[in-house]
């Protein structure tokens, strides 16, 4: 990964975004919400900001293994899991 | 395979005089059986050291350690070889002090000088608020009898003069946490020096044998399926630091850990111009820690990369950010050429702290989420996962590392930055 596309903004370097945290398959608990991950090597979905820019929050599905970016989505707008 | 050598000054003689065919493979050559006592994932420091201390301290003849790839090739080889035992929390500072305390007799102990170097861990203070709180880290220390000194500027003038601690600065530089025991280990050295001293012990230590499933019957594990077929185990050790995640996925155990990327670079050699290790967390969580190799290369390192990953290839602006924080401490180094430049893969826990349990099944065992600070346990966390595993009974030193505390709230963490691998 060295660009991720901000819906807004279009491609941005990476350093202007900021990653927040990994996402459950399910929902389940808070707790399971906070502390577990069910560790995918080929798919992670993750809430990331474009915090040196818009500020936008969004939903990234990434492949950690190859380092692709799958998808950039607006958060609260399409959550591709759901 | 003929009996290893003995290593000493006769040794080296006789081997001189043998024209260096005295010399044996130090672990090569095992093959693998269809059934053991204990079988250990991961052949890399947490693995060998644990295979290691069940041979020697708890007499376990059938021990295997089955590696993926190579002795040594995971973090125990990509580390920035630095030990030490500042750590605020007892949990923490008591188990990583018994790490250092075993790191001190380690060479005599494995018979293999793994170049234990106390040149001192120098934690930097660059704002009035860093500095009390390198000062509550550091009585933290002495009471639990752990040496740190807290040295304001003339102190660390005479300390450390090549850093120049009154030069302007963007970051003026107040003061520093000593810990003169801390230092540096050559990590290689570790890793073969336990593969060597394992091998003499009996272990079978297999390399290019891949772990790919655990075989069960109700609620214990009775063997793993590997690449070379099915090994019929009594007990099994996880000790895969960077993909313990996917032993999680494996069990059916979600864990609460994520695979993170930290890198490291080396310089091209140079004279002797650093000698003891500096650690500089900027404002704005910049960091750099950075010592000076024996054959002279300047050793860097930072934060992690900031998301999940298994690439093992660093982003540029983290190197960048780490150079950038090396120049500030010492310029003198700039014209100086980046050699090497590499990434491993950490186990991030939700609190930073590790995880030593049982996983699932009675006897299976989880030795993981070493975090950034991997290296500087492994003596600890060989021998106390050992007894662990041989006696059932986790010993105190590592009671508090149970994979429990994330649900019932009594987490370990040591920087105080909430539930997530990375700082917010």
């Amino acid at each position: 990964v060295s660009l991720l596309v901000c819906p807004f903004c279009g491609p941005r370097e990476l350093r202007e975004f900021h990653f927040h945290k990994t996402l459950p398959p399910d929902r389940g608990s808070v707790f399971e919400q906070t502390y577990e991950r069910s560790d995918n090597p080929e798919f992670s979905v993750e809430h990331w900001q474009h915090l040196l820019g818009c500020r936008a929050w969004l939903c990234v599905t990434r492949n950690p293994s190859t380092g692709a970016v799958l998808e950039t989505l607006l958060l609260g707008v399409a959550v591709p899991h759901d | 395979m003929p009996k290893a050598p003995r290593y000493s000054a006769w040794s080296l003689l006789r081997a001189r005089l043998a024209g260096h065919r005295y010399w044996q493979p130090l672990w090569s050559g095992r093959k693998l059986q269809q059934a053991y006592d204990v079988v250990v994932v991961g052949a890399g420091g947490h693995g060998l050291a644990t295979a290691f201390h069940l041979a020697r301290d708890h007499g376990l003849k059938r021990v295997a350690v089955l590696e993926k790839r190579l002795v040594g090739y995971g973090n125990v080889g990509r580390n920035t070889t630095i030990v030490r035992s500042n750590y605020l929390l007892p949990e923490n500072h008591y188990f990583y002090e018994d790490a250092l305390r075993r790191y001190q007799t380690l060479s005599r102990d494995l018979n293999y000088n793994v170049m234990y170097s106390p040149r001192g861990v120098v934690d930097l203070a660059l704002s009035d608020d860093d500095f009390p709180a390198l000062a509550r880290r550091g009585n933290a220390m002495r009471l639990a009898g752990i040496d740190a000194e807290l040295m304001e500027l003339p102190a660390l003038e005479r300390f450390c003069p090549e850093l120049e601690p009154r030069r302007t600065r963007r970051f003026p530089i107040l003061g520093a946490l000593v810990q003169h025991r801390g230092g540096t280990v050559r990590h290689d050295a570790v890793a073969w020096g336990y593969a060597r001293a394992a091998a003499a012990l009996g272990v079978d230590i297999i390399e290019e044998c891949e772990v790919t499933g655990v075989r069960t019957r109700g609620a214990v594990a009775t063997g793993v399926e590997t690449s070379r077929g099915y090994v019929q185990a009594e007990r099994i050790v996880f000790a895969t630091a960077g993909h313990t995640g996917t032993i999680g996925t494996m069990l059916g155990v979600p864990l609460p850990i994520e695979t993170h990327l930290l890198q490291a670079m080396v310089s091209e050699p140079v004279k002797p111009l650093l000698n003891t290790v500096l650690i500089y967390v900027a404002p704005g969580h910049a960091e750099t820690y950075i010592c000076q190799s024996d054959r002279g290369g300047l050793v860097m390192g930072g934060h992690l990369d900031g998301f999940p990953s298994y690439t093992r290839e660093g982003r540029w602006e983290c190197m960048e950010d780490v150079v950038q924080g090396a120049l500030e401490l010492l310029p003198q180094i700039g014209g100086i050429k980046i050699l090497r430049h590499w990434a491993g893969t950490n186990d991030m826990t939700m609190d930073g702290s590790p995880i030593i349990d049982r996983l699932r099944y009675d006897n299976v065992f989880l030795n993981a989420g070493w975090c950034y600070g991997g290296f500087k346990a492994i003596p600890a966390s060989g021998a106390a996962c050992a007894s662990f595993v041989a006696t059932g009974t986790a010993p105190d030193l590592i009671k508090a590392f149970r994979l429990s505390r994330f649900a019932t709230g009594h987490l370990l963490n040591e920087s105080g930055q909430g539930p997530f691998p990375v700082r917010q």
